[in-house]
C-alpha cells in the first residue's frame, strides 16, 4: 500500500506525476475513525452506532442498499453533516468542531460538481487558491494534477464542453490537488457509463494507491466495491453487518443479509442437525463457523452458484428453466420441486448439454455452507429427492 | 493496454465535442411569429406616425423630463440593488436549507400580483412612517415588493439549473467559506438569472405608473401621461422613446448574457427562466 510502481498505468500517465505533483507520493495518508456514531433525520434513524477504523492509505468502501446509511457516514466524516452522537477521529484528533472547510478531505460526488464558471485548470486550482497558493504555482500544479488524469489537453476547456468521464476525472483532479489527508469518493462514478466507470474505477485505483490517500468510497455498486477496496464495508439500517477484504466477504459472509447482498447467493431448504451438519439437496455437509446461532430444524443453505454441482440425468431434481452465457462460465437456472429456483455455475465449455427443459440432478459440493433461518415455507410436498 | 485506453479517451473527447445538430423550426412557428409581430409593430407604427419624427427632438428640451427620467433611473437602481440583496440570500437559503418551504415562498412572492396595486399603496401608505412618506424614495420601497414575483421566479429558475447543494458542499470541501462559496461559485453561476432579475425588476420600475400616480411624485410614466394633456405628439414620442431604450437596455443584457453562457455553458438567458446546456 502506497508503493510507488514504476510502471506506466493504464491511463497513460506517469508515477513520476504523481510523485511531482503532491510532493508526498507514498508517504500514506491518515488513519480514521468513526466510534460509535449515531445520525438521525427526524423519525429516521440513519446510523445507530456506526463504528469504522480506516488505516493509513487505505481504501475503504462502504457498500449497501439505498438508505442504510452509507452516505450518511460519509457526509459526518467530510463536515457536511454532524452526529448526535459518537466521535469521529482523523489522525488521532476529533475533528468534530472543524468546519468542513478545514478539514483538508478531498471528495468527489455522485452528481457533477464542477463549477460551472470555472475552466477545468480553474477548478482544479480552486482549492490552492483558497490555500493561497500564488497564480503561478498554482497553474502548474493544477496543470499537472490535469497532466495526471490525462486532461492536460482539456484544461482550457469548461465543464459543459466534457463529456461525464471527463468531468469526473478534473473533479478527481481537483480533490486530490489539495493533497488531502482523506479522500472522500460520494459514489462517484454512477453516473456514467459501462465503459467509462471501468476505465476511471482503474485509474482511480491506481492513482489512491500511488499516492497512499486514505479513502472511503461509497457505493451501492458492489462489482466496484469488490474490485476497488482494500477492504469492504456492507451496511444495513445504519449498522455495518460486516467489513473484511472482498475475498473474505464473498466466501466467508457474517450474516444473510451479507451473503446475499455480494454477489449471488442460492437459498436451498435443508435440515440443520444438532452435530453441525446440514442436509440439502440428498447432501450432507458441514456448517460453516458462525452459524452456531440458528437452532437445529428447518433452515435455509445459502450457496453460491458456484458451489453447486449440476449433472444431466433422466430422472434428476430439477428442470433447466433458461442458462445465461456469462463468457467462460454459464449460469444455469434450475427450477427445483418445491418451486425453489437456484442459479448455478459452471464451465461454458460444459453447458452445452444443459438446454431449458432438460432434467438435471443438482447437489452440493460438499464444502461448509452458511445456513440461516428459515425465510419461507416451502411448498407442499416433500423436500428435493436427492 | 495504455494505447487502447488513449484510443478510449479520445472517442471519448470527440464525442463530448460532437456539436448538437438543429432541427428545423416547423413552419407554423414562423406563422405565429410573424403575427404576433403585427400584432405588436402595428400600434407602434400608428404611434409614430401620431407623433412624428420632430416630436422626439422636442421631447428632450420640454419641462421636467430629464427631473421625471432621473427619479426614475435614481428609483429603478435602488430597486435592483434592494430586490437582489433581499432576494438573493433568501432564495439561496430556502433552497439550501428549507427547500420544502420553496412552494410556501412562491405564493407570498406571487401576492404583489394578485393584490391590487391602489390596495398596496392604500396600505403602504397608512403604515409607511412620516419621514418615508415625504421621499419618492417609499416608492422605492414598493417597487421590491412589486418585483419581488419576477426577481423571485428568476432566481429560483437559475438556482434549480444549478447542483447548488453539490457546488457548495465541493466548495466547501476544498476550503471555502461561506463568502468565498456565495462569490466565486453560486453568484457567478446565477449571473444569467441575476440579469434576468435586474431586467425585469428595471422594466417594472420604468414603467410604472398606478403607485407613482397615487404617491404624488412624478416619474416618467407619469411626467408622460401628465404632458399628454399639453402636447399628446410629444407625449407620445416619450412614450415610444421609453419603450426603445428600455428594449434597447433589455437586449443589451441578454446579449452580454449570452454571450458569455456560450462560452462557460451556464445557463442561456430567456428572460423567466435560465436554460442550462445539460450533458
Amino acid at each position: 500500500m502506497g508503493e510507488i510502481v514504476k510502471a506506466t498505468n493504464t491511463t497513460g500517465t506517469t508515477p513520476d506525476a504523481a510523485a511531482g505533483v503532491t510532493g508526498r507520493a507514498a508517504s500514506g495518508g491518515a488513519p480514521v475513525s468513526l466510534e460509535n456514531v449515531g445520525k438521525s433525520f427526524g423519525t429516521v434513524r440513519a446510523l445507530r452506532g456506526l463504528s469504522l477504523e480506516i488505516a493509513p492509505g487505505e481504501l475503504v468502501a462502504l457498500l449497501g442498499p439505498s438508505g442504510c446509511g452509507k452516505t450518511t457516514a460519509l457526509r459526518i466524516l467530510a463536515g457536511f453533516e454532524t452526529a448526535d452522537s459518537g466521535t469521529v477521529t482523523v489522525d488521532g484528533q476529533d475533528i468534530a468542531p472543524v468546519p468542513p472547510a478545514k478539514r483538508d478531505m478531498g471528495m468527489v460526488f455522485q452528481s457533477y460538481s464542477l463549477f460551472p464558471n470555472m475552466s477545468a485548470l480553474e477548478n482544479v486550482g480552486f482549492g490552492l487558491r483558497m490555500r493561497k497558493i500564488g497564480t503561478a504555482d498554482r497553474r502548474r500544479r493544477a496543470h499537472e494534477q490535469l497532466e495526471l488524469v490525462g486532461l492536460a489537453a482539456q484544461a482550457s476547456q469548461f465543464p459543459h464542453q466534457l463529456s461525464g468521464g471527463q468531468q469526473q476525472r478534473v473533479a478527481l483532479a481537483r480533490a486530490l490537488a489539495i493533497e488531502p489527508r482523506v479522500l472522500l469518493l460520494d459514489e462517484p462514478l454512477s453516473a456514467l457509463d459501462a465503459k467509462v466507470r471501468l476505465q476511471l474505477r482503474e485509474q482511480i485505483r491506481s492513482l489512491q494507491q500511488r499516492l497512499g490517500i486514505t479513502t472511503l468510497f461509497v457505493t451501492h455498486d458492489q462489482e466496484e466495491a469488490l474490485s476497488m477496496a482494500d477492504r469492504v464495508g456492507v451496511m444495513k439500517d445504519g449498522t455495518l453487518e460486516q467489513i473484511a477484504s472482498p475475498s473474505e466477504l464473498y466466501t466467508r459472509p457474517a450474516t444473510a443479509f451479507v451473503a446475499e447482498f455480494v454477489g449471488t447467493m442460492n437459498r436451498i431448504p435443508g435440515e440443520l442437525t444438532g452435530g453441525g451438519q446440514v442436509s440439502a439437496l440428498g447432501t450432507v455437509t458441514d456448517v460453516q463457523s458462525g452459524c452456531a446461532d440458528v437452532p437445529p430444524g428447518a433452515v435455509d443453505v445459502l450457496v453460491r452458484p458456484e458451489g453447486l454441482r449440476i449433472a444431466a440425468v433422466a430422472s434428476g431434481n430439477g428442470i433447466v428453466s433458461h442458462r445465461t452465457f456469462l463468457g467462460s462460465v454459464t449460469r444455469v437456472s434450475v427450477l427445483l420441486s418445491g418451486d425453489v429456483t437456484v442459479q448455478v455455475d459452471l464451465p461454458s465449455a460444459t453447458a452445452a448439454p444443459l438446454a431449458p427443459g432438460a432434467s438435471v440432478q443438482v447437489s452440493l459440493d460438499g464444502s461448509p455452507v452458511q445456513v440461516t433461518g428459515r425465510s419461507r415455507q416451502p411448498a407442499a410436498g416433500p423436500e428435493p429427492a436427492a | 493496454m495504455a494505447t487502447v485506453i488513449s484510443q478510449e479517451l479520445a472517442d471519448e473527447a470527440a464525442a463530448a465535442r460532437v456539436p448538437h445538430r438543429r432541427r428545423p423550426v416547423p413552419v407554423w412557428r414562423w406563422v405565429i411569429l410573424l403575427l404576433t409581430g403585427v400584432y405588436f409593430l402595428i400600434p407602434l407604427y400608428a404611434a409614430l406616425r401620431f407623433a412624428g419624427i420632430a416630436s422626439f427632438d422636442d421631447v428632450v428640451h420640454q419641462t421636467g423630463f430629464s427631473d421625471a427620467l432621473i427619479l426614475s433611473l435614481k428609483l429603478a437602481l435602488m430597486t435592483t440593488v434592494i430586490t437582489l440583496a433581499l432576494m438573493v440570500p433568501t432564495t439561496i437559503y430556502v433552497h439550501l436549507r428549507l427547500p420544502r418551504l420553496r412552494r410556501l415562498l412562491e405564493s407570498i412572492t406571487i401576492l404583489p400580483i394578485v393584490i391590487p396595486p391602489v390596495v398596496l399603496i392604500v396600505g403602504v401608505l397608512e403604515v409607511s412612517p412620516g419621514y418615508l412618506k415625504s421621499t419618492p424614495y417609499l416608492l422605492g420601497l414598493v417597487y421590491v415588493i412589486l418585483a419581488m414575483p419576477f426577481a423571485y421566479r428568476s432566481l429560483d429558475a437559475g438556482l434549480r439549473s444549478l447542483e447548488l447543494r453539490t457546488l457548495v458542499d465541493a466548495a466547501s470541501s476544498l476550503g471555502a467559506g461561506w463568502p468565498t462559496t456565495l462569490w466565486r461559485v453560486i453568484l457567478p453561476n446565477l449571473r444569467t438569472a441575476l440579469l434576468s432579475a435586474t431586467v425585469l425588476t428595471v422594466a417594472l420600475v420604468l414603467g410604472e405608473f398606478t403607485m407613482a400616480s397615487l404617491d404624488l411624485y412624478q416619474t416618467f410614466p407619469v411626467w408622460i401621461v401628465a404632458f399628454d394633456q399639453t402636447s399628446g405628439p410629444v407625449s407620445t414620442a416619450a412614450s415610444l422613446l421609453s419603450l426603445f431604450v428600455t428594449w434597447v437596455f433589455l437586449m443589451l443584457i441578454v446579449t452580454l448574457a449570452s454571450r458569455r453562457s456560450r462560452r462557460t455553458g451556464t445557463g442561456q438567458v430567456e428572460l423567466f427562466s435560465v436554460r442550462r446546456t445539460v450533458r
